[in-house]
């Protein structure tokens, strides 16, 4: 990758015409695209499309079967998540439960759109009017006759059943938050008609894509209708609607969920820390710690418009008291969050330097600046560094008695077994500059007296601290040239096609043109053809040879 | 807006600082230091019980009133023996001429004199500037101690008063109940916050303050209080309901500051208090210890009248203190030694002391604005 975006970047800057120089940094080189995908939803999409759909207030209790990361991110994962039967039991629980809530007085005022003429019968006319308007945001897209036709039918048994209209409607629903059409994204593609070698994502995929990505939660009912109209096929129609979710407070969860995902924050979920070594590194401020990156991007990203390479030098962050504790910081706003900027001489800077980054990337009960310097690897600099062979040995590292005090003595031992050296080269060098914080964060000078040598290189170039690390992956064409990627696969939900090299390597060059701010990189990427453009099918292998 | 400027450090960040071999360069300017007192204890100096206390413990309310009942009451009274001094305290109380509270009414008795101590060391501080036994403008004859290190004149009449009651000696319940319920409630906590240190181990000039926190305790989930947390000042209306500031200076880590009155906010055995101390001295050593704690001490003339509402509201604790109020009040009265009344001649404050162990802690102003949210 770094060579084609080298090579377009020379072609570039021969370029002397303004027009052609506008042509190489604006046109979009054409992709092959690749297949229709089909995605589970993830936990949180799952939450955010009930909250849209039915309200805040509707309860989403319970457990969802885990995504395994795939190609860096879990949105790719989600396109190879299959059910469990455990799975589905779980989620006809969920949907019990929420659609018991949907028809919960209190709540059927607001969320079903007529009263049945006797409460205690079935209603086929006021049931299908709710299917058809709850059906068409739960299966995000225009709905046929045969969607209802199920529902219905058990509302209807139900109904007489019970008695009770909404008992009924409650079953029916429970129908169509357990269907596929709900559970997956599934998208389809059509024929472009201006071109008929190429295929796209036919609308309402298309309104899926884009609200997946910039939101991260289901389509609404306006981008549905531009979908229905077809206006997300012109570009006039599909800005204007890239444009107002860009513009609307949900485009922070969209990149919240987005950051979530590449910087792999799901670990939290089992993140432990040992409360004797580290008492102030409990829930609260685990928590947190996933809460402030968030907060510091947001800031930093949407709300200022900075340069993306920012995020490996800022200062500036929110506090809380239990994280406070954690810095040893004061947190001006007890009970809840306050900005906060750490002092220039300040060890910390970056988010590298952040609890979500060295306390989730070290060990329960100290640092490591191997996880560290793996995680900025894989997840800041998208560079793969190879699992550990089998029969590693960490006797060397893991001796208590080490004559070696700190961790850059111990892993130098470590590192002479030659099987071991190739990999610790890429990490530790990276990591150790991160040795100033302890295992949950906290910023030490010495490690068993000693004290601690934080400087290191990365890619060839020194530093003699976090700080000068922070300066070395502002610097580092990998770090742009990774949330690109990312962003871009997140986007897509599938890895990047060996069709869109040239895609990408005018993508980085974009990002670069416009300042390195992710605004305009996110809105590339969603008004893209890159993003709706579909492989042609392969023609199915035959089956059983010959005849 | 906030009023914490840029020029804080945290107590603990600049100790350690301070001590490492290569610090960063300072921010420059002052700086300021906050603790959270998670201890405060009455300075009560033990060796051996009876070196202190060669009469034995104090006797207590119960003692007191079994000792004043026929056979046939305590059989009858106490249900055979099966009702325990703790659940019998507030008859145990009602023992005057009329069966008043003598908690309420400590004179309508007289009982045996209370047990004091009697030891010579005391820790405290010499709040009225002599060395003898005698009166002096601000203090009534009293025996002075001398103090753990051989410094003669401290005056720590509360000592002399309490130190022979097994409540309030060390573990003794009244203290660490204290200490408890203030950990547990959140209520009560006090902060004290340090301004204009130049260097935390030297600083010629220094402010230090006693606010009360609006914030309980940060503790984990072993309920120890944790360091480096964040309390807002309790304020109303933009200003500290509690604020003393005394002038002080930083030796060799050595705290200490000028004498002056003092408010400090309380709160311990379900009840709040004010401890209302004049010629308030303090003593800390800011030695960061375990976790950055730091130990001093702090003591004044307590106001008797105050010290006394005190006792008042924990009459409930009796049962469990050892405690006899009418010879615990007679006693008081006789030991009290600083401020004179002018028209009496009585002295209206006891002399005191109490340690406290502080963990550094951030203090946080807020304007009024800021507090209303």
């Amino acid at each position: 990758m770094m060579r084609v975006r080298s090579r377009l970047a020379l072609i570039c800057s021969l370029l002397s015409g303004a027009s052609l120089l506008a042509a190489c940094s604006r046109s979009e080189p054409p992709t092959t695209g690749a297949p229709v995908t089909v995605r589970r939803l993830t936990e949180a999409q799952y939450r955010n499309a009930v909250a849209d759909i039915f309200g805040n207030q509707i309860v989403v209790a319970g457990r969802f079967d885990p995504i395994v990361r795939t190609a860096g991110l879990l949105a790719v994962g989600a396109g190879r998540a299959t059910i469990t039967p455990f799975g589905v039991e779980r989620f006809a629980a969920l949907a019990h439960s929420i659609a018991r809530q949907v028809v919960a007085p209190g709540n059927r005022e607001l969320l079903i759109p007529c009263q049945p003429a006797a409460p205690a019968a079935g209603d086929d006319g006021c049931a299908t009017l709710f299917f058809q308007q709850a059906g068409r945001l739960l299966y995000r897209r225009a709905l046929r006759p045969d969607d209802i036709a199920t529902p219905l039918k058990i509302a209807r048994a139900a109904a007489a059943a019970r008695q009770d209209f909404y008992g009924g409607l409650a079953y029916g629903l429970q129908v169509m938050l357990t269907s596929p059409e709900f559970l997956f994204i599934t998208e389809n593609a059509e024929a472009d008609p201006a071109n008929k070698d190429v295929r796209r994502l036919d609308g309402f995929s298309r309104a899926s894509r884009l609200s997946f990505m910039l939101w991260n939660t289901t389509p609404d009912s306006t981008l549905l209708a531009a979908a229905e109209q077809g206006e997300l096929a012109g570009q006039d129609g599909l800005e204007q609607q890239v444009d107002r979710m860009m513009g609307s407070a949900r485009f922070k969860q969209g990149v919240r969920a987005f950051f979530t995902d590449m910087l792999s924050l799901d670990d939290f979920s089992t993140l432990e820390k040992d409360t004797l070594i580290y008492p102030a590194f409990g829930l609260a401020a685990a928590e947190d710690s996933r809460e402030q990156v968030l907060r510091t991007l947001i800031d930093e990203l949407v709300t200022r418009d900075s340069d993306y390479r920012d995020i490996f030098t800022t200062r500036r962050t929110f506090m809380t008291v239990p994280l406070g504790m954690v810095y040893r910081v004061p947190a001006t706003r007890p009970g809840g969050w306050a900005p906060f900027e750490f002092a220039a001489d300040d060890p910390r800077a970056g988010i590298q330097t952040q609890l979500s980054f060295v306390a989730l990337h070290s060990h329960p009960g100290k640092s490591s600046p191997t996880l560290r310097g793996k995680a900025i690897r894989e997840l800041l600099l998208c560079q793969k560094v190879p699992d550990p062979p089998g029969n590693v040995n960490f006797d060397n590292f893991n001796n208590p008695n080490s004559p070696n005090k700190t961790a850059r003595l111990r892993l130098a031992a470590h590192a002479t077994d030659p099987a071991c050296a190739g990999c610790h080269k890429l990490m530790d060098p990276i990591g150790l500059a991160l040795e100033n914080f302890d295992g949950a964060g906290q910023i030490r000078l010495t490690e068993n007296g000693e004290r601690i040598d934080a400087s290191g290189d990365l890619n060839g170039i020194k530093f003699a601290d976090a700080r000068g690390l922070g300066q070395a992956m502002r610097e580092d064409p990998a770090a742009t040239s990774c949330v690109v990627r990312r962003a871009y696969t997140y986007a897509a939900g599938r890895p990047i096609d060996k069709g869109e090299r040239d895609w990408l390597a005018y993508l980085e060059q974009s990002f670069a043109d416009d300042g390195y701010r992710l605004r305009p990189l996110l809105r590339r990427i969603a008004l893209s053809n890159a993003l709706q453009t579909i492989s042609k099918l392969k023609p199915e292998p035959r089956a059983g040879g010959a005849t | 807006m906030l009023t914490l400027g840029r020029r804080w450090i945290s107590a603990g960040l600049a100790l350690l600082l301070a001590s490492a071999a290569a610090a960063p360069p300072s921010t420059g300017g002052p700086q300021t230091l906050a603790y959270v007192i998670a201890n405060f204890n009455n300075a009560v100096y033990e060796t051996q019980f009876m070196d202190e206390c060669p009469e034995g413990p104090a006797i207590g309310n119960d003692e007191m009133w079994w000792r004043g009942l026929s056979r046939a009451d305590r059989d009858k009274l106490t249900e055979n023996g099966l009702v325990q001094p703790v659940d019998r305290r507030f008859a145990s109380v009602l023992r005057g001429p009329k069966g008043e509270d003598v908690c309420w009414n400590p004179t309508v008795i007289k009982e045996p004199p209370l047990r004091t101590v009697q030891g010579v060391v005391s820790y405290g501080f010499n709040l009225d500037g002599s060395n003898d036994d005698q009166a002096t403008p601000k203090s009534c004859p009293h025996k002075n101690f001398v103090s753990e290190r051989g410094t003669p004149g401290v005056d720590n009449q509360m000592y002399r008063l309490l130190g022979c009651h097994y409540g309030w000696r060390h573990n003794g319940v009244l203290d660490t109940f204290g200490n408890e319920e203030r950990r547990n409630s959140g209520r009560g906590v006090i902060l004290m916050e340090i301004t204009g240190v130049t260097d935390p181990r030297n600083s010629p000039d220094v402010r230090v303050a006693f606010y009360r926190a609006a914030d309980p305790f940060s503790i984990d989930a072993a309920g120890r209080i944790l360091p480096y947390a964040s309390y807002r000042v309790d304020s109303n209306a933009g200003k500290p309901r509690y604020g003393a500031v005394a002038r002080g200076r930083i030796v060799d880590g050595v705290l200490t500051t000028e004498p002056i009155d003092a408010k400090l906010p309380f709160y311990a055995n379900s009840a709040f208090a004010e401890i209302q101390l004049r010629d308030m001295h303090l003593s800390m050593d800011l030695t960061p210890g375990a976790a950055g704690s730091v130990q001093g001490l702090v003591g004044g003339y307590y106001d008797f009248d105050k010290w006394w509402e005190y006792m008042l509201k924990i009459e409930f604790l009796i049962a469990t203190g050892d405690w006899s109020c009418p010879a615990l009040y007679t006693a008081a009265r006789e030991l009290a030694d600083g401020y004179p009344d002018p028209k009496t001649g009585d002295c209206t404050a006891i002399s005191s002391a109490f340690k406290i162990d502080a963990l550094p802690a951030f203090a946080i102003h807020t304007t009024a604005v800021e507090a209303r949210r």
